[in-house]
């Protein structure tokens, strides 16, 4: 039940409900600050040496890259996992929170969501432009064709990664979207713009608020919400197979699956507080975004944080208690000492220990220390998958396969790129999107705020 | 022909449940009501339902024998190949796909299922009875072209007497829903 008394209510300062169309919308109607464009600069000019270092990878082949016969992953493949993993909480906020019926959700699923389908593009593109011969990406769709016909390996993780993928996305848009279709009506209904209404006239499809609409509308929710919460979670144990799968010392671990999905949900959550600080900073909705909803979040950080921990622990034990001296060395020689301490201790610093201030009520009530934490999760993440990719490839079985592995700017520069596209992403959403599911948020004006509930 | 509608406006919830029970009770047939969010309590009072879920159940077990079918075909019959030993139908690997791959199609399925059922579809101009409902009012239409003068008056004095801000007499040539 909710406790008004101890978790206040969910929108505060008493909005009737035009206000609350008018608020959620604003940014929209209003020319953005000088901020909105400086960033938007930057990230465009990230974008264009990005596509320009996609440029030469395509033309020029992976040969562009620092990874070699025995670090065949590098950076790519690291940044794929990070990108999956942000695109991961979107969906698993919005989905899970919404089965759980936890109603705070509402003021942050559309951000979430907008978030998750902006990374899981970025993320694509990684796989994509490693398969060498972009152009001929089309043979891993299982289509009747001339050669054979010789159908896609069904067995593989990496096919499977390739229709997780493909699905999520298309999935995650398409629960985004609906969501969407009454927010784009109340535009259209409110503007008196008329470009503007036929534009969101005809993206809103029509949408009126009937009876019957809003009850096919939360049926058609609950579905998707329903079926995609597996999704969430099979997406990042498929990535893990990847891995799983291969028998490289510090892969070959059935931990994998739930260790993957839990740091993807991590980073996930990260990245939904780093923009919901800087929304709550930038366009002040703070009645809606209140502390009580980062307070929230950051609960279910530290949450993640010691299962992150324990994952952790648990990796290097197992390495110690199989007795296997392969995994003993990639443990305790590549890891936790070794030519890779920097990353790893970087991951446990960052992912185990720092998570662990949101136990003081300070730092969850202070912005810095929201904005902090949560930027430092994320560089966490990236060195946790930089351990897991890079680490093992580096040192296996045969000592002279050993090498060592560096990025050349190439490989920096999609990165960048993905970073550029990502913001610009985001700030073309809070532009042209509602930031907030205006009649979400509308139905729960009323929890925590009457004396009688 | 032309059709002729009252409509109540309400400010809140309260007014507009308790102004849709009076009509029910004197047996008024409700046309339809619109709202800024989903209100629960309208579901029940006019009986309305969705099959939504049915049919995205019947969508999902086509999709699993669809699929499963599929692999079976590709793996088994059209081009066997041996992969580490393993037999040609491996079930187990093929679970994964399955899953995925019911999940899609459950989605799309239903999001067409649910455009088509509801008229929603891109650039479709349903026919707005008052264009606030969307923002901030609760809004009953009642359609009056059986009922004379007199029963019009009395709707309009329900609504009124349970707390309609407004009551509004409106033609429509063709109703689009």
């Amino acid at each position: 039940m909710y406790n008004k008394k101890i978790r206040g209510p969910l929108v505060e300062g008493n909005k009737t409900l035009s206000q609350i169309s008018k608020e959620i919308l604003s940014p929209m109607e209003t020319v953005p600050g000088l901020w909105w464009y400086i960033t938007f600069g930057i990230s465009s000019i990230a974008a264009i040496f990005g596509f320009y270092a996609i440029f030469i990878t395509v033309s020029r082949g992976i040969g562009t890259w620092g990874v070699n016969n025995s670090v065949g992953w590098g950076w790519e493949i690291v940044n794929f996992v990070w990108w999956i993993g942000i695109g991961h909480a979107g969906t698993a906020f919005s989905i899970f929170l919404l089965i759980l019926r936890q109603r705070w959700r509402t003021s942050i699923n559309r951000a979430a969501e907008a978030m998750t389908v902006i990374a899981v593009m970025m993320a694509a593109l990684f796989p994509a432009l490693h398969m060498g011969r972009v152009w001929l990406a089309f043979y891993i769709f299982p289509y009747p064709n001339t050669r054979g016909p010789l159908w896609v390996n069904f067995n593989s993780p990496l096919f499977w990664d390739f229709i997780a993928i493909t699905a999520y996305l298309l999935i995650s848009f398409s629960f985004w979207y609906l969501g969407m279709l009454p927010d784009f009506a109340t535009i259209r209904d409110r503007t008196k713009s008329k470009i503007k209404k036929a534009i969101f006239g005809f993206f809103g499809m029509g949408w009126t608020g009937s009876g019957r609409h809003w009850i096919r509308f939360e049926s058609l929710s609950f579905i998707l919400g329903g079926i995609a919460a597996v999704l969430v979670v099979s997406v990042h144990s498929i990535v893990s197979t990847d891995f799983a799968v291969g028998i490289e010392p510090g892969w070959h671990t059935t931990l994998f699956p739930p260790y993957f999905v839990v740091g993807a949900i991590f980073s996930g959550f990260a990245m939904v507080m780093t923009l919901m600080v800087i929304v709550r900073k930038i366009y002040k909705l703070t009645d809606y975004i209140t502390d009580n909803h980062m307070d929230a979040i950051a609960r279910i950080l530290v949450f993640i944080s010691l299962i992150m921990g324990t994952a952790y622990s648990t990796e290097v034990f197992i390495a110690w208690y199989s007795g296997n001296e392969y995994e003993m060395f990639t443990f305790f020689r590549n890891r936790i000492t070794g030519d890779f301490t920097f990353q790893f201790w970087g991951m446990i610093f960052c992912n185990a220990l720092i998570p662990q201030l949101f136990w003081f009520r300070k730092v969850r009530r202070s912005w810095i220390g929201l904005l902090a934490v949560s930027l430092l999760i994320n560089l966490g993440m990236w060195f946790e998958r930089f351990n897991i990719v890079v680490t093992s490839l580096s040192k296996d079985f045969l000592p002279s396969n050993w090498v060592s592995y560096n990025p050349t700017y190439i490989e920096i520069g999609v990165y960048l790129g993905t970073l550029g596209l990502f913001t610009a992403g985001i700030l073309l959403f809070f532009r042209y999107i509602p930031i907030m599911a205006v009649s979400e948020v509308k139905s729960v004006i009323n929890i925590g705020r009457k004396s009688d509930d | 022909m032309k059709k002729t509608y009252k409509i109540g406006i309400y400010d809140d919830e309260e007014t507009f449940i308790s102004s849709i029970k009076s009509l029910q009770q004197k047996e008024f047939k409700i046309y339809d009501v619109f709202t800024p969010y989903p209100v629960h309590e309208v579901f029940h009072l006019l009986k309305l339902k969705s099959r939504l879920p049915t049919a995205a159940y019947f969508f999902g077990l086509f999709a699993i024998i669809a699929v499963l079918a599929f692999l079976y075909y590709t793996s088994v019959i059209n081009w066997p190949i041996v992969y580490g030993g393993k037999p040609f139908n491996s079930f187990p690997s093929f679970i994964v796909v399955t899953i995925v791959i019911t999940i899609f199609t459950v989605t799309i399925a239903s999001l067409a299922t649910f455009s088509a059922r509801s008229k929603l579809i891109p650039g479709r101009d349903n026919t707005i009875f008052d264009h606030r409902a969307t923002d901030d009012k609760f809004v009953i239409v009642v359609n009056t072209d059986t009922l004379g003068d007199s029963g019009s008056d009395q709707i309009e004095a329900l609504m009124k007497e349970q707390g309609a801000v407004e009551v509004l007499d409106k033609e429509f040539e063709n109703v689009i829903a």
